[in-house]
């Protein structure tokens, strides 16, 4: 399945629903649904916050995977940015040297299975994919 | 639909999603808060990095009157993201099943 999103935080619901049907047609394992929901809402606010220049929808397509998800997020007219080099987070920094930046990426890189980056003809395209662990 | 208010005892009831898109309606509440806080996540069913930095955001204006955030009856999905972020280093935590 695949459907097309505009750049603004109110398409999460509408992201959500998208993950709901999917999962429910395809059979995809529920307990994978929380890692796929963050990934995908990390993903996508990272878009919409920081490619501000392109006013063109984000495109999500979700797809089975063996025993899991391939969801990929494809950006439109945009400079490239590599998720997944983004830097590490001290998660054992003391409360007065933590800051909320940086810790949606932090979670996608450490919670998701594999992670994959393209940028082509300004377009950014990232793929992630979840399984069920057996 | 998000929801946050007041329940018995001043305990503030969180609901339902906390994204990116209701991290400003969570802020704006959180921001009300003076003193100790307990958070009940009994009924939260997901939270996102907006979230995190919300509860932060306030943990932190609130320790530094010696207060802070209490977050009780957490779900094991949302404790695994409190703990994969360091939170369970920074908050007191009890799990849903305690």
């Amino acid at each position: 399945m695949k459907q097309k999103f505009k750049r603004s935080f109110d398409e999460l619901q509408n992201i959500v629903t998208m993950t709901e049907t999917v999962f429910r047609e395809e059979g995809i394992q529920p307990e994978l649904r929380h890692v796929v929901d963050l990934a995908t809402e990390e993903l996508f606010v990272n878009m919409v916050t920081y490619n501000t220049e392109s006013h063109e929808d984000i495109l999500i397509r979700m797809d089975p995977h063996e025993h899991g998800i391939e969801v990929n997020l494809t950006d439109y007219n945009v400079e490239r940015f590599d998720p997944t080099a983004a830097s590490t987070v001290d998660v054992d920094a003391p409360l007065s040297e933590r800051t909320p930046g940086g810790l949606g990426l932090y979670l996608v890189l450490k919670m998701v299975d594999s992670i994959h980056y393209e940028y082509r003809n300004r377009q950014s395209s990232i793929t992630f994919i979840v399984d069920r662990k057996e | 639909m998000f929801e946050i208010e007041f329940g018995d005892d001043d305990t503030v009831m969180v609901e339902c999603r906390l994204d990116a898109a209701q991290a400003v309606k969570a802020q704006t509440f959180l921001d009300q808060v003076a003193g100790a806080c307990v958070l009940d996540l009994g009924k939260l069913e997901y939270v996102s990095s907006a979230g995190l930095g919300v509860l932060l955001k306030t943990h932190k204006r609130l320790m530094g009157s010696g207060r802070g955030l209490k977050l009780i009856n957490v779900n094991h999905h949302i404790h695994d993201i409190f703990r994969y972020s360091g939170f369970d280093k920074l908050f007191v935590i009890v799990p849903a099943n305690e």
